[in-house]
C-alpha cells in the first residue's frame, strides 16, 4: 500500500515536473532576423565567381588545296594543267567543290599537218575553266602502307558545271570526275582526279561534244 | 649571342603561347557504359578504342558528323556525333553539342546551281540571308554561256516563303533588281553592253538532309534598256545549298 502510494506520488512529481519544465514556454514562433528599420541590408558573399567558358568545338569542314596534272585539249595534244580546289564537307558522303584551272593547248593535227593554217590564236590557246560540283565518296576506307601504316581514304565521284574559256571563247560545260582522296594526316590529304570537262565547239567546223579529260595529282588542306 | 637569347626566349614564348593553347579543349565524362572511337570520320570505319565509363575525353575538332577525341591515355579517334552528344561536362550538364540549326528558321544559305537563262546554259551562285522567317535576301551571281553571247548577271531581292515550317516542298515568291553584262561571242555587237533590269520569281525550297536542301525558282525579268522596245527574259534555275 505504501508502495503503491509512492508510485502515485513519484508520478505527481514527475509530472508536474514535466510542466516545470514548459512551464513560461511560449508557442513557437518563426525565427526572424531583427531588421533595423529603414535600409535593408544585402549580405554580399566574399567569394570570387569563376567564370566557366566552356571551350568550343572547331569544325575542320572546308577543305583547299592545290593540284597539278596533265589535261589532254580534245585536237590538241596534252599538256601541263595546274589549279586550285575548295571543298566544303556537307555530311561524310556529300561534298561540294569548287575548282579553278589552267592550261595552255598546244597545236593540232591539221596545224601540224599543214602549218600556214591557224585554228586558234596564241593567246586562244589559254585554256581555262572554273567548276561548281557535288561530290559524293562511294567508296571510304582504309589503305594500308605495309604493316604499320594505315591511312584512311575515299574514292569519290564528281559531276559539276562550270565554263571553260578556250579559243577566246566561254563555253558551257559539264564535269564528270572520279578521285581518290588519301588522308596522310587528319588534315592534310592527297588527292589523284581524273576529271572530264565535256563542251560543244565547233572550231573545226561543225558542231561536237568535246572532252577534255585531266589527271591530277593534288595536295589539300582542312581546315 | 644576344640575338641568340632572343631567339630562344621568342621561341619559348611561341612554345607556351602553343602549349597554352592546346589546353582550351572541351573535356568531357562518359557517362553511358561505353563510347566507341572509329579510325575514320565515317560508319565504316573500324573501332579502333573504347573508353568506359566516367572518364574524360578531349574533344579536339569535329568533321562533318563525327568528332575527334583523345580518350585518357592519349589514344585518338572518332566519335559519332549522337554518341558524343550522350556525354556531360564535368559540372554534370549535358555535352554542349551544337544541334544542326533549324531549317524553317535558319539565318544564312550558300548554294549554286543550273540553269537555263534566255535560253543559254546558266551557272549560277547564291547567298541568302534570313531577315524574318518567311522573308529573306538573296544575292544571286551567274553566268549565262550561249551561242550568240555570254552573260554575267548580279541580281538582288527579297524573297516570301509561303510556310516556311513546310520542310520538304514549301512555295516562294520574290521580287529584286539585276543588273546583266553582255559580251557578244558573234558580230554584230549588242546596241547595249549592260542593262539595268527588274525582276518577279516564284519558286520552291526544300529539306534534303542535316544542312543541305534544294531551291527551284522560275524568274520573269524586264530588262531596261535605251531603245523604245520593251525586252523581258525568262530565267529558271535548279540548285543545291547548304545552310547555317
Amino acid at each position: 500500500m505504501e508502495t503503491r502510494l509512492c508510485s502515485v506520488f513519484l508520478a505527481a512529481a514527475l509530472l508536474s515536473g514535466c510542466s516545470w519544465f514548459h512551464r513560461g514556454e511560449k508557442a513557437p514562433t518563426p525565427v526572424v532576423a531583427d531588421e533595423p528599420q529603414g535600409e535593408p541590408t544585402v549580405i554580399e558573399p566574399q567569394v570570387n565567381r569563376r567564370e566557366v567558358k566552356t571551350p568550343k568545338i572547331k569544325a575542320k569542314d572546308f577543305e583547299l588545296g592545290a593540284y597539278f596534272g596533265a589535261l589532254s585539249v580534245e585536237d590538241f595534244g596534252t599538256n601541263p594543267i595546274y589549279g586550285i580546289r575548295a571543298a566544303y564537307h556537307v555530311s561524310e558522303d556529300i561534298f561540294l567543290e569548287g575548282f579553278l584551272g589552267r592550261s595552255k593547248a598546244g597545236q593540232s593535227s591539221l596545224e601540224e599537218t599543214f602549218p600556214q593554217i591557224t585554228v586558234v590564236s596564241n593567246s586562244g590557246r589559254q585554256f581555262t575553266y572554273y567548276d561548281l560540283d557535288v561530290g559524293y565518296n562511294v567508296l571510304p576506307g582504309e589503305i594500308f602502307l605495309g604493316r604499320g601504316h594505315a591511312f584512311n581514304s575515299a574514292l569519290y565521284v564528281t559531276v559539276g558545271i562550270g565554263d571553260v574559256k578556250f579559243a577566246d571563247q566561254d563555253n558551257f560545260a559539264l564535269n564528270f570526275g572520279v578521285g581518290s582522296r588519301i588522308l596522310i594526316t587528319d588534315w592534310l590529304a592527297l588527292h589523284m582526279d581524273v576529271r572530264d570537262h565535256v563542251f560543244e565547239s565547233d572550231l573545226f567546223g561543225v558542231d561536237k561534244n568535246v572532252h577534255n579529260i585531266e589527271a591530277t595529282l593534288g595536295l589539300t588542306t582542312f581546315f | 649571342m644576344r640575338p641568340l637569347l632572343a631567339l630562344v626566349l621568342l621561341l619559348q614564348a611561341f612554345h607556351i603561347d602553343l602549349a597554352h593553347a592546346t589546353e582550351r579543349y572541351l573535356e568531357l565524362v562518359v557517362t553511358q557504359p561505353y563510347l566507341e572511337m572509329h579510325s575514320g570520320p565515317g560508319r565504316g570505319f573500324p573501332v579502333v578504342y573504347v573508353v568506359g565509363r566516367d572518364e574524360l575525353v578531349t574533344v579536339l575538332y569535329s568533321r562533318t558528323e563525327w568528332y575527334k577525341v583523345r580518350a585518357p591515355h592519349g589514344q585518338e579517334g572518332w566519335v559519332r556525333r549522337a554518341d558524343l552528344a550522350l556525354t556531360t561536362l564535368a559540372s554534370g550538364e549535358p555535352a554542349p553539342i551544337p544541334p544542326y540549326p533549324d531549317f524553317s528558321t535558319h539565318r544564312w544559305e550558300v548554294g549554286a546551281g543550273y540553269g537555263v537563262y534566255n535560253r543559254q546554259n546558266l551557272v549560277t551562285a547564291y547567298a541568302d540571308f534570313s531577315i524574318t522567317d518567311s522573308i529573306d535576301a538573296e544575292f544571286v551571281v551567274e553566268q549565262a554561256l550561249g551561242t550568240l553571247d555570254n552573260r554575267y548577271i548580279a541580281s538582288f531581292g527579297l524573297r516570301h516563303t509561303f510556310v516556311p515550317e513546310w520542310k520538304w516542298f514549301s512555295p516562294t515568291a520574290g521580287i529584286g533588281t539585276a543588273y546583266q553584262y553582255i559580251e557578244d561571242k558573234v558580230p554584230p555587237a549588242p546596241l547595249d553592253k549592260s542593262n539595268q533590269m527588274a525582276y518577279a520569281s516564284l519558286g520552291a525550297r526544300g529539306f534534303i538532309t542535316r544542312r543541305f536542301m534544294w531551291r527551284a525558282d522560275w524568274r520573269h525579268y524586264v530588262v531596261f534598256n535605251n531603245l523604245n522596245v520593251s525586252e523581258e527574259l525568262e530565267e529558271w534555275k535548279l540548285g543545291f545549298a547548304v545552310f547555317f
